[in-house]
């Protein structure tokens, strides 16, 4: 019974969904022979094929069929499409990657990767200033062209992708999604809205399959789909021991460009990143930075568009002693010189006009 | 054969006069006690019948009843112990009628036939205070707190029995008026930096409104809070009196008698609702809200307190008393309290920025167990951060108390004689009136209300701050937009989809 019933994807995405599989054992079994050969192989529960262990493949043996149907009927259901290195569909970057996924899942158009590329990470508990620098970041690359790859989780990597539909220009890049679930588990469940945006305009990769949970140890293995399909690294803020930074780690075995947005250095939420400018990583203090690290041409005019209205005299000065740094409304007024009384009221303006945010009591003011 | 003795019972904060009838009859000798009383009664009998014995006293070996007259509602308490052994007494003929005619007796009694005061003398004293009360000598300083026209004072039974029948004269009682103390409450002055946290509390002063107060463990919310019984205008002795009333009869000690300052409660986060609002088996005791009357009440880390027990307070804080009902009966006790609550922004403390490590759904939940309307009721809710170090060592101290209270009692002056109520019990169809805003406020007001940051239950609270601030400053009578601002910045609002208070 070696002729193939079902198309070739869902042979493969029913060895992607096999228990106790790691990307390289599916690598293996994939580059043996085409998804439907190996599938009937296990089915038929032939002799296991040289370097895979007994007992791994008996479990798979004992896999049923039905896992086949079912796991095809869930990819046509939610719109995924199955990839497999063989493809012509598959991302050209990744056949680079020694521990590429052999089988991707994705919703969207693949071709979306062919554009230049940035990835852009940071902590899910960021500080508004580095949500809004991850914002304009996102908006100013779309403006450009250049293709936002991030991770869909919170802080950082939301408003990255936030900031890309907030794109005006007309080429506008759409942007990429490595999540670590299954593409029909959006987690988590509050970026539903975005997960389907960038579904439907960009594309969302997994390399788990359908109704897999979010679990722990999928996000590391995310984390180096990510990396491998960036150009440059961008880390807008990471605590010291944070995801970002196995993502940092994974970029680097890779020999990808890793640059890091500075910040504050009494702030935790960028202890990373600063750890890692330290280190000789290239600080981003601009859209620009990460153009000239593209190699692309910085004379063009794509930064985001700066439509907030303009801050007085007194609220610049406000600004000012906010530059960089989270502060409370008495460390302000203090250093402002004037009372808690007048300091609300500027800063009250300055939180209408969106030129500084409020959070548990800081206030951190949102420049560029 | 028959007495009927004039004794007092508590009800909730009041004292309720009772006569304790006594019948000593032939039949098998017994001694009963009837007309619903509690368990602290039926005990009494024990007590009784032993500090008879211990005053050498003929205890009658025959059927003794004593009825709690008025039947229908459950009452009692050690109080009535030495009533019923008067009773005993002249029902035994052992006393006349006439000896104890228009006295009241108020006391527990002691196995070795001692008078001991017990809890909520004072309003207890203050039911029968058309009659005589006879008291424990140990009781005095609490029973004047009624400021009764005549009281006596015994040391124990068998001198009270020598005085009743004329063997001995009634020993002297000190009737001097009760002097109203200042309590001790630490100063505002200690307090260095903070000058956001000073304006909350002042205004919280000025208009009675709610605070709440949302910051790291270190930011002072505690501190701060123990500080406002010094900024609210002192207690009239009208409300001196009843305050010590309401301790007396939650049985809280009077270390310093009658007290001009506002009380301050600090309950512990474990308590029950009824020790919240007052309640209990057997007889209904006053709560913190009720003793936290004309005070404040300090909810320390609110977070841990049962969600049960704050939505309680809800209700008592929107009518300033608190009803209790329970099937033998309702109570109704004063509530009208300043309500100032502390919590951490979440489980782990926050911290500086950007710092605070906790999960989303960890910090919703967290902040889940604070309902809507109850959040509703903190008109000031003021996110708190630790000082820095350049405010804790700047050289100059912060005002102190007493400047702080003197323009808390100009602002308190002006809105009574404007409105008649605090600014905080403002009623919403007269704000226009008394709270008109400028121009430019409204403008302020109304972006906020389209861009989602005020609701339209907010938007009241916002205005009867404003007043406040104005009020304040001097600004007698429109409100101008920087105070609308300024209210704004005070009122701090969870936002649920990142787990922040902004």
């Amino acid at each position: 019974m070696n002729e193939a019933r079902y198309p070739q994807w869902a042979y493969a995405a029913a060895l992607a969904s096999l228990p106790l599989l790691t990307h390289a054992r599916l690598r293996r079994l994939i580059a043996h022979d085409k998804p439907s050969v190996v599938w009937n192989m296990l089915q038929e529960k032939e002799r296991p094929l040289p370097g895979f262990k007994e007992d791994t493949w008996r479990v798979w043996c004992n896999v049923p069929q039905s896992v086949l149907i079912e796991t095809a009927e869930l990819c046509i259901d939610s719109n995924i499409i199955v990839t497999t290195n063989r493809d012509r569909l598959y991302p050209v970057v990744l056949h680079a990657d020694p521990q590429a996924p052999a089988v991707i899942f994705s919703q969207g158009n693949l071709e979306v990767l062919h554009q230049r590329r940035v990835g852009v990470v940071g902590t899910r508990t960021a500080t508004q200033a580095g949500r809004h620098f991850a914002r304009t970041l996102g908006e100013s690359l779309a403006n450009a062209e250049v293709c936002v790859v991030s991770g869909l989780a919170r802080g950082i990597d939301f408003e990255s992708h936030v900031g890309v539909f907030r794109a005006t220009a007309e080429q506008a890049a759409p942007p990429a999604a490595v999540v670590a679930s299954g593409l029909n588990k959006v987690y988590p469940p509050e970026h539903h809205e975005l997960w389907r945006r960038i579904a439907s305009e960009g594309v969302l990769i997994s390399e788990a399959p359908p109704n897999a949970p979010a679990e722990t140890h999928r996000f590391p293995l995310r984390n180096r789909i990510l990396a491998s399909l960036s150009e440059v690294l961008v880390v807008v803020e990471s605590r010291a021991r944070g995801g970002s930074m196995i993502t940092v780690r994974e970029a680097m075995k890779r020999d990808i460009t890793v640059m890091a947005v500075p910040g504050a250095p009494n702030v935790s939420s960028c202890e990373g990143t600063n750890l890692l400018l330290r280190d000789g990583c290239a600080p981003v203090l601009d859209v620009e930075d990460v153009f000239v690290a593209l190699g692309l041409d910085t004379r063009r005019e794509n930064r985001a568009i700066e439509t907030r209205q303009m801050p007085t005299a007194d609220e610049r000065a406000v600004l000012e002693v906010l530059a960089g740094v989270p502060r409370s409304i008495d460390e302000v007024a203090l250093l402002a010189g004037c009372s808690v009384v007048n300091m609300a009221v500027l800063l009250g303006r300055l939180e209408a006009k969106e030129w500084v945010s409020h959070v548990d009591g800081w206030w951190e003011a949102l420049l560029h | 054969m028959y007495a009927a003795i004039t004794s007092a019972t508590l009800l909730g904060t009041t004292g309720v006069a009772i006569t304790v009838e006594a019948h000593v009859g032939n039949g098998l000798p017994g001694f009963t006690v009837v007309g619903l009383p509690d368990e602290g009664c039926r005990e009494s009998r024990d007590r009784v019948r032993a500090a008879m014995l211990s005053s050498g006293l003929e205890w009658p070996n025959r059927r003794i009843t004593i009825n709690l007259a008025g039947a229908g509602e459950r009452r009692g308490g050690a109080a009535l112990d030495l009533a019923i052994a008067v009773g005993v007494l002249v029902a035994h003929e052992i006393l006349t009628p006439e000896s104890v005619q228009g006295l009241s007796f108020i006391a527990e009694l002691g196995l070795d036939g001692s008078l001991r005061p017990t809890a909520g003398m004072a309003p207890l004293v203050a039911a029968v205070h058309h009659s005589t009360p006879v008291v424990a000598h140990g009781a005095v300083r609490e029973s004047l707190l009624a400021r009764p026209e005549k009281l006596r004072a015994v040391n124990s039974l068998a001198q009270l029995v020598q005085v009743l029948q004329g063997d001995a004269p009634w020993p002297d009682v000190d009737m001097s008026d009760v002097s109203i103390d200042n309590d001790f409450v630490p100063d505002l002055a200690d307090v260095r930096g903070q000058a956001s946290a000073r304006l909350a509390l002042e205004v919280a002063a000025a208009g009675m409104h709610h605070l709440l107060m949302v910051g790291p463990p270190g930011a002072g919310k505690s501190m701060l809070a123990r500080r406002m019984p010094g900024l609210l205008p002192r207690l009239t002795d009208e409300e001196a009196f009843a305050c010590a009333m309401v301790r007396s009869a939650a049985g809280v000690p009077l270390h310093a008698g009658v007290v001009s300052s506002p009380p301050f409660r600090s309950p512990h986060h474990t308590m029950s609702m009824a020790a919240m609002v007052g309640g209990g088996s057997g007889h209904i005791r006053p709560g913190e809200l009720t003793l936290a009357t004309n005070g404040v009440l300090f909810l320390d880390e609110m977070g841990e307190f049962a969600p049960t027990v704050l939505d309680a307070l809800r209700q008592p804080l929107e009518e300033g008393v608190v009803h209790i009902a329970r099937a033998h009966g309702s109570v109704v006790m004063p509530a009208k309290s300043l309500l100032v609550a502390a919590t951490n922004p979440c489980p782990c403390g926050g911290g500086g920025p950007g710092g605070c490590a906790c999960q989303l759904p960890v910090k919703q939940k967290y902040f889940r167990r604070f309902s809507g309307p109850l959040l509703d009721r903190f008109d000031l809710r003021i996110t708190l951060t630790r000082p820095t170090t350049a405010e804790l060592t700047s050289s100059e101290p912060g005002e102190c108390s007493a400047v702080v209270a003197e323009r808390v009692r100009t602002v308190r002056e002006l809105s009574l004689a404007r409105q008649g109520c605090v600014n905080s019990a403002i009623p919403a169809d007269v704000l226009d009136e008394v709270a008109p805003l400028s121009e430019d406020a409204m403008s302020t007001l109304r972006s906020r209300l389209d861009n989602g940051r005020l609701s339209g239950r907010g938007y009241h609270r916002i205005r009867r701050v404003a007043r406040t601030l104005a009020d304040m400053h001097g600004h007698a009578h429109v409100i101008d937009a920087q105070w609308v601002e300024v209210a704004l910045s005070l009122r701090a609002t969870f936002n649920a989809a990142d787990g922040t208070f902004r």
